[in-house]
């Protein structure tokens, strides 16, 4: 560690990171923007520019030099682009150029995120920036730019003389000549733009000012001429002495001034002419310049104006999350308590439910926290896309819909891989060739949607293609031959052959690509899923294309549940999957021949579950019209549970069973009530299948 | 101690240079990301110190510290400038500038630069 220690790099760490790829991903955005409307705006060059010109800064600040330095190349390269904007870029090969430049900053990051140091190699990537750079340089649009450039200076040196010359025929016989050499500090960076501020400064006070080098803006060798001989200026004042030597003093980083009368003739004068001040040592500490009591106030008023963003540890929003989810527990331990029971609490029951109500208000707020927009991840898939049209030979359009629904940081985090996995497939298998699509009359563009919106207290995401769609045979076929499911001759729904793709050992070799296929099927694309509460859906018309809806419950937890009792026990349904519960008379109920029980309502027959039969309660009311029937409904399929009694309506906090506890089916998770008694939660989606 | 406006498009370069400045005593009253925001928070904070950074969207470095300098000729206006930016510190010198830190800066020029005004 050369520049930074260690207590400096560890907390910037976390923000560097963020913020580089936050850059990374604008950057590609543009890119692939720019590359769609086939032209680099100024804009997008300017933004471009200023994005490498920061992720230059922050990474040499982190002292990660190797990003540093490639993306220094590219702010070079549209910096060229921005000031002479040349005719004659290639923009299909700048676009690749800059995007394989973000993948090895991308990977560099992705080192520092495993804790390794990023010691890629820029340099192949840096000359090839360079060689594109000097090709830009010397073809046809020489001229222009030279004129550009020639102009530049033109400008420039106009500047120099407004800024130096400032009264050059001034009478200089009433005043003293000095000359003066400067020295600064090593390492002190840009002294030829510290010589000019020392010669800025003395404007007002000095005239005819002359300085050595001359050039020192221009001239990239005057940084190091006044690295190793100081900087030396000549210039007339009617100031004394001391006072320029004070005003020279001021410059920071001064190593050492020498100043002295070049009046020979004038004995005082000489007289004054004093040895060189060395000020390394003994330089006054300016810092401690008394400033008014007033100013001390303001400080005090501007505290209370402070920014109004900060950024917090994702642990501490976690914690924060299983803190309000017990807080959401303790209330209905409190409020609910059995001790309770029978007593008339008028005031108790007042402060309760103003309890209630802001512990609500807290846990939506806790939620809210956590809420970030899908669009971050939606635009990452137009890179995937883009790689892939390119690879594959084929003109794909990727819309988004929906990209500032907002769910919970978890969700995002584990669906972009399998987002990722699903346009892949989408592109690769599902979107026909150029040729293909033309034959059957289709546009030769392709088009992917990727759609997501709210519904309930879910969250949807859609991934359309238009191409071929699922063939229904081959998938039966091929789920047959390797043995994923039995032939019972049972009529079997699309949907379900469709959802085949997502058993493990589906996909085979035969359709490996070097994208969508890597070995893993889409089993990995319904894993990721469920692990946030998700579930895919698959529906597909031939020749039409096809649509994955994944449906994710926007948070995993709480929920709201209706608590019912059979027997003894007690088990939650999320309300969400509720649609009705009633008393079914007993001659509404239809038996079919092998004993199932099913009911008509309103002309559709549905399957009834009794829990008691389901997990082998005894002593619960087997009488159907004594208990209650609910009707719950899960991606389209509907039962109607039975139960003994309905307990009422909570807020419930989903914990997993315990690993000693094999998983049962039916059950998602338990929670604990009020009474410190424990629910288990129905696993509706589960339950809606075991018909 | 002094009060600072910190005035950079990089969050990640706002706080490296923030948390410098706090470690030794300057209080950072407030931040900006564009050069407009600066000028509107300079009138709003009224700091002593802004540190402003070049290359910024909306309103670049030089013209923030232009119009700083115009409501108030007294501001103290410190660039915060890369490497191969020479002739852009020189126009924001004459502009009004009181100095400049060099990035990737070091903890003691940045201080050295601060505490001489």
């Amino acid at each position: 560690m050369i520049l930074l220690s260690n207590s400096f790099r560890e907390p910037m760490l976390e923000m560097y990171k963020f913020e580089t790829n936050q850059l990374l991903e604008q950057l590609e955005q543009l890119i692939i923007n720019s590359e769609k409307s086939n032209c680099y705006s100024q804009e997008a060059i300017n933004e471009i520019f200023r994005i490498m010109h920061t992720i230059k800064g922050s990474s040499a600040m982190m002292l990660f030099n190797g990003i540093s330095t490639l993306a220094h190349s590219i702010e070079d390269l549209f910096f060229y682009l921005r000031e002479s904007k040349p005719e004659n870029v290639d923009y299909i090969k700048l676009s690749d150029l800059v995007l394989s430049c973000t993948d090895f900053i991308k990977e560099e990051l992705s080192k520092i995120e495993r804790g390794i140091e990023p010691d890629g190699n820029p340099d192949e990537s840096v000359n090839i920036i360079k060689a594109y750079l000097s090709e830009l340089k010397g073809d046809g649009g020489s001229n222009a730019i030279h004129e550009n450039i020639g102009e530049k200076n033109q400008k420039d040196a106009d500047k120099k003389q407004k800024y130096f010359i400032t009264h050059s025929l001034s009478d200089n016989s009433e005043k003293t000549p000095y000359k003066a050499v400067i020295y600064f500090e090593e390492g002190c960076e840009m002294e030829n733009i510290r010589a000019f501020s020392v010669m800025h400064s003395l404007k007002n006070f000095v005239q005819d000012i002359k300085s050595e080098p001359e050039d020192i803006i221009e001239n990239e060798e005057s940084t190091q001429f006044i690295r190793e001989n100081g900087f030396k200026m000549q210039f007339y004042s009617d100031r004394a002495y001391e006072e320029i030597e004070n005003l020279l003093n001021e410059t920071l980083f001064l190593k050492k001034l020498e100043l002295e009368v070049v009046d020979k003739t004038d004995e005082a004068n000489t007289n004054k002419k004093k040895p060189v001040i060395d000020l390394e040592s003994d330089r006054p500490n300016m810092a401690e310049a008394i400033r008014p009591e007033k100013e001390k106030e303001k400080e005090q008023s501007n505290k209370s104006l402070l920014q109004n963003f900060i950024s917090v540890n994702v642990n501490k929003l976690d914690k924060l999350m299983d803190l309000v989810g017990e807080l959401v527990i303790s209330e209905a331990m409190v409020t609910s308590n059995p001790d309770l029971k029978g007593l008339n609490l008028e005031n108790f029951n007042k402060a309760a439910s103003q309890l209630k109500k802001i512990t609500g208000e807290l846990q939506d707020i806790v939620m809210s926290i956590r809420m970030v927009p899908l669009s971050a991840t939606f635009h990452k898939m137009n890179r995937v896309v883009r790689d892939m049209c390119k690879k594959l030979d084929k003109d794909v359009e990727l819309e988004i819909l929906g990209e500032a629904t907002e769910v919970d940081k978890n969700i995002i985090e584990n669906i972009s891989d399998p987002l990722m996995h699903l346009i892949r497939n989408a592109l690769d298998h599902g979107i026909e060739t150029r040729e293909e699509r033309i034959k059957k009359g289709k546009s030769h563009k392709g088009k992917i949607t990727l759609e997501a919106r709210n519904e309930g207290g879910e969250v949807i995401i859609i991934v359309k293609d238009d191409g071929r769609g699922l063939n229904r045979e081959k998938i039966l076929q091929k789920a047959l031959d390797h043995g994923l499911i039995q032939d019972t001759g049972r009529e079997i729904s699309d949907r379900e052959i469709f959802s085949m793709i997502f058993l493990p050992g589906f996909s085979t070799k035969e359709n490996v690509t070097e994208f969508s296929g890597r070995g893993v099927g889409m089993d990995v694309v319904s894993n990721n899923i469920e692990k946030i509460g998700g579930v895919v859906n698959v529906d597909s018309i031939v020749g039409e294309g096809t649509t994955m809806t994944i449906r994710i419950p926007l948070t995993l937890a709480i929920i709201d549940g209706m608590n019912i009792r059979v027997s003894n026990s007690t088990y939650t349904i999320p309300i969400t999957s509720i649609k009705e519960s009633f008393r079914v008379k007993e001659d509404e109920l239809i038996t079919d021949p092998d004993g199932n029980e099913m009911i008509m309502v309103r002309g559709d027959c549905y399957p009834i579950v009794r829990i008691h039969k389901l997990f082998n309660i005894k002593d619960s009311v087997s009488n159907i019209n004594e208990g209650i029937t609910i009707m719950v409904e899960s991606e389209m399929n509907t039962v109607c549970l039975f139960a003994d009694e309905l307990l009422g309506e909570q807020q419930v906090v989903v914990k997993a069973l315990p690993q000693y506890i094999k998983k049962v089916n039916g059950i998602a998770g338990c929670t604990l009530l009020g009474e410190g008694t424990i629910s288990l939660i129905l696993d509706i989606a589960a339950l809606v299948k075991i018909k | 101690m002094a009060s600072v406006l910190i005035v950079d498009d990089a969050a990640f370069m706002r706080t490296s240079l923030k948390l410098m400045l706090e470690k030794n005593g300057f209080t950072v009253v407030g931040e900006a990301d564009n050069g407009a925001t600066a000028v509107q928070k300079y009138l709003e904070l009224n700091p002593n110190i802004v540190t402003m950074d070049i290359t910024m969207p909306v309103l670049d470095g030089i013209e923030a510290t232009k119009k700083i300098k115009e409501v108030d000729p007294k501001a103290k206006v410190i660039i915060v400038s890369a490497m191969g930016q020479e002739s852009y510190v020189r126009d924001a010198v004459v502009a009004g500038a009181k100095n400049f830190i060099v990035k990737p800066f070091k903890e003691e020029h940045v201080l050295k630069v601060l505490n001489s005004l």
